[in-house]
């Protein structure tokens, strides 16, 4: 793909770049840098042929997409019925939550069902310290009994720790790389990216004038929408809350730029429900490209694997592994 | 290769390129009156925040222009350019099978023969595509509607690649916005291009775009140029698109279009249903 203009030196003359090329007349431009005209003709019709966009034909895009996407179930009923069903391969859905909401617990019942339920691997890029082993192997065990079963499951999730932006592009990188040297596992397919969180490597980059911030943003957003495409996997991304200056309303954090990026929004709550010390959280489809905004469902997070944590405080229940709580 | 075209363009060329672009005069009564009817060469641009709508009223346009005559179409084929890898065919897919009245796998297949879908990844590449968008156009003489969704993608990457000078950062997007402008009237096309509202709103319309001060603005004049000037000359007509935030209005939706010349303005709702956008 053509990121930046390429430029032709002549000795002596003037430069010359792509945009130039194939947009200004080209007998300018050889009596500016020297070549002949013939030669600039040739030139650019080899630029355009090969960096211009394919066109390709509607419905030949709708057959390939029949047989290449797949619905991924979170492994939580509630949650798949806001999602029509599950997570979309090629699209990224996005869960904004204030600190506690029990976004990442989501991240890791979802990495489990596709490693265990539907024997799939996940990459689970980690930026903010939520993932622990032990927390995975305990909705594991909840699943199975068997440890061989168990063991397996846990080789289908690859965890990368990115703390900044740069780690996490480069993960992306080389999971493209991996992609494309055909490096096959043999227990399955590459089908579930998770980026947890989002804001955590963003949110630094952003606020007061600095554009390269927000370009960095973007970059990122186009990276993550073109490999949920390339390599047909579902993308899951978890964002924070920030009140909103006018309203004091609390919205999903990163700005305007990317509320764009993501297909689906699922907003959880923790506010409502049993109060911030049980384990119910309420989810809200808040942006779908399939079904009406605005349905709510209750999801109960002390029903997977070991039973509700005690508080909510963010800190408290992603360091310690271990939860002692009660039954609810 | 445009200038090669314009020199040596046969007879042949010429009734490809002029003959045979249908009308889009019916393409959205309740959008577009009779006298205002999106024309050859015309460029209209969809502007809104995430969720407002742009992209369903896209999916509609799309569908009117790609299903046959008989089932209330116009037969004619769209060009789809999609910047952001936001095109979500299973949606338009939805949209066509609850508009056609017999919804076969063929009938679908046959619409979506009409459409073409072209992926950009940066405004150089949005630059080389227009321009070789000349040929596929010469081959297809039944394209009349051009879609780009949407032109504001790549704003932030370039305005950090031009570093310090605003000239350099807008320089391809001006670039693409005289090509835009020569494919439409050359082609005699129509251009619906989205640009996303990524800007804060300002109290004092005089600041630049990237102040953060914030105060609750009617929605009709919620719109904060932030591309090249060069892209605001060529558009003839400006459609803002709003979502009712009224609990009672259910999920409505509200578009105010505006003719830049003749400073005409007009507002529309519609709601947005499985079979997509509907007006009310």
């Amino acid at each position: 793909m053509l990121t930046t203009c390429a430029l032709l030196i002549c000795p002596g003359k003037e430069k010359v770049d792509v945009v130039e090329l194939v947009s200004a007349d080209l007998e300018e431009v050889a009596q500016k840098c020297g070549l002949s005209y013939k030669a600039l003709v040739a030139l650019r019709r080899v630029l355009l042929a090969q960096f211009s966009a394919f066109p390709f034909n509607g419905a030949d895009l709708y057959e390939e997409l029949k047989t290449t996407t797949a619905i991924l179930s979170t492994g939580i009923g509630s949650l798949d019925k806001l999602l029509d069903a599950g997570l979309y391969t090629g699209e990224v859905t996005e869960i904004v939550g204030a600190p506690g909401s029990g976004k990442t617990q989501v991240c890791l019942c979802v990495a489990a069902n596709v490693a265990h339920g539907l024997q799939q691997n996940v990459l689970y890029i980690d930026s903010n310290g939520g993932l622990t082993a032990s927390r995975i192997l305990q909705l594991l065990q909840a699943r199975t009994l068997d440890e061989e079963e168990q063991a397996g499951a846990l080789q289908r999730i690859q965890v990368v720790r990115a703390f900044d932006i740069f780690q996490m592009l480069g993960a992306l990188q080389d999971l493209r790389g991996a992609v494309s040297q055909q490096v096959r596992s043999s227990s399955g397919t590459l089908k579930v990216v998770v980026v947890d969180s989002v804001a955590a490597v963003v949110a630094p980059l952003l606020g007061g004038q600095q554009r390269e911030g927000l370009a960095l943003m973007v970059q990122l957003a186009r990276e993550l929408k073109t490999l949920a495409r390339d390599l047909s996997v579902a993308v899951l991304v978890t964002n924070h809350m920030t009140r909103d200056r006018d309203s004091g309303q609390l919205k999903p954090a990163l700005g305007r730029s990317w509320s764009f990026v993501p297909s689906t929004r699922l907003l959880l709550d923790s506010t409502q429900g049993s109060g911030s010390l049980g384990s119910r959280r309420v989810a809200c489809l808040t942006k779908s490209p399939r079904l009406p905004t605005g349905c709510q469902e209750t999801v109960d997070l002390g029903s997977w694997g070991t039973p509700a944590f005690q508080g909510d405080h963010k800190g408290h229940w992603e360091q310690s592994p271990v939860f002692q709580g009660d039954h609810t | 290769m445009c200038s090669d075209f314009h020199r040596a363009e046969s007879g042949t060329e010429l009734l490809a390129r002029l003959e045979g672009r249908s009308s889009l005069k019916e393409i959205e009564p309740h959008l577009f009156a009779d006298e205002e009817s999106p024309v050859h060469g015309d460029i209209l641009e969809f502007h809104g925040a995430e969720g407002t709508g742009k992209t369903e009223m896209l999916y509609h346009l799309t569908a009117r222009c790609i299903l046959p005559k008989s089932e209330g179409g116009l037969e004619v084929e769209v060009v789809f350019i999609d910047t952001d890898y936001h095109f979500d065919m299973l949606r338009l897919v939805t949209v066509l099978e609850h508009r056609l009245s017999q919804s076969s796998e063929e009938a679908v297949r046959h619409c979506l023969g009409r459409l073409f879908l072209l992926y950009c990844g940066g405004s150089t590449q949005l630059l080389l595509t227009l321009c070789s968008l000349q040929t596929m156009l010469c081959s297809h003489p039944s394209v009349c509607l051009l879609i780009l969704d949407s032109l504001s993608a790549f704003y932030w990457i370039d305005r950090a690649n031009g570093g310090e000078s605003v000239n350099l950062q807008e320089s391809t997007l001006k670039k693409c916005a005289h090509l835009l402008e020569k494919l439409v009237n050359e082609y005699r096309l129509v251009l619906f291009a989205t640009t996303q509202s990524i800007m804060q709103k300002a109290s004092n319309p005089e600041e630049g775009p990237s102040c953060a001060f914030n105060r609750p603005s009617d929605v009709d004049v919620d719109y904060r140029p932030y591309l090249c000037k060069a892209w605001q000359q060529v558009v003839k007509r400006r459609i803002l698109f709003s979502k009712q935030n009224d609990s009672k209005a259910g999920n409505q939706f509200s578009l105010v279009s505006r003719h830049l010349k003749s400073n005409n303005l007009k507002k529309h709702f519609f709601t947005i249903g499985e079979s997509g956008v509907e007006f009310c």
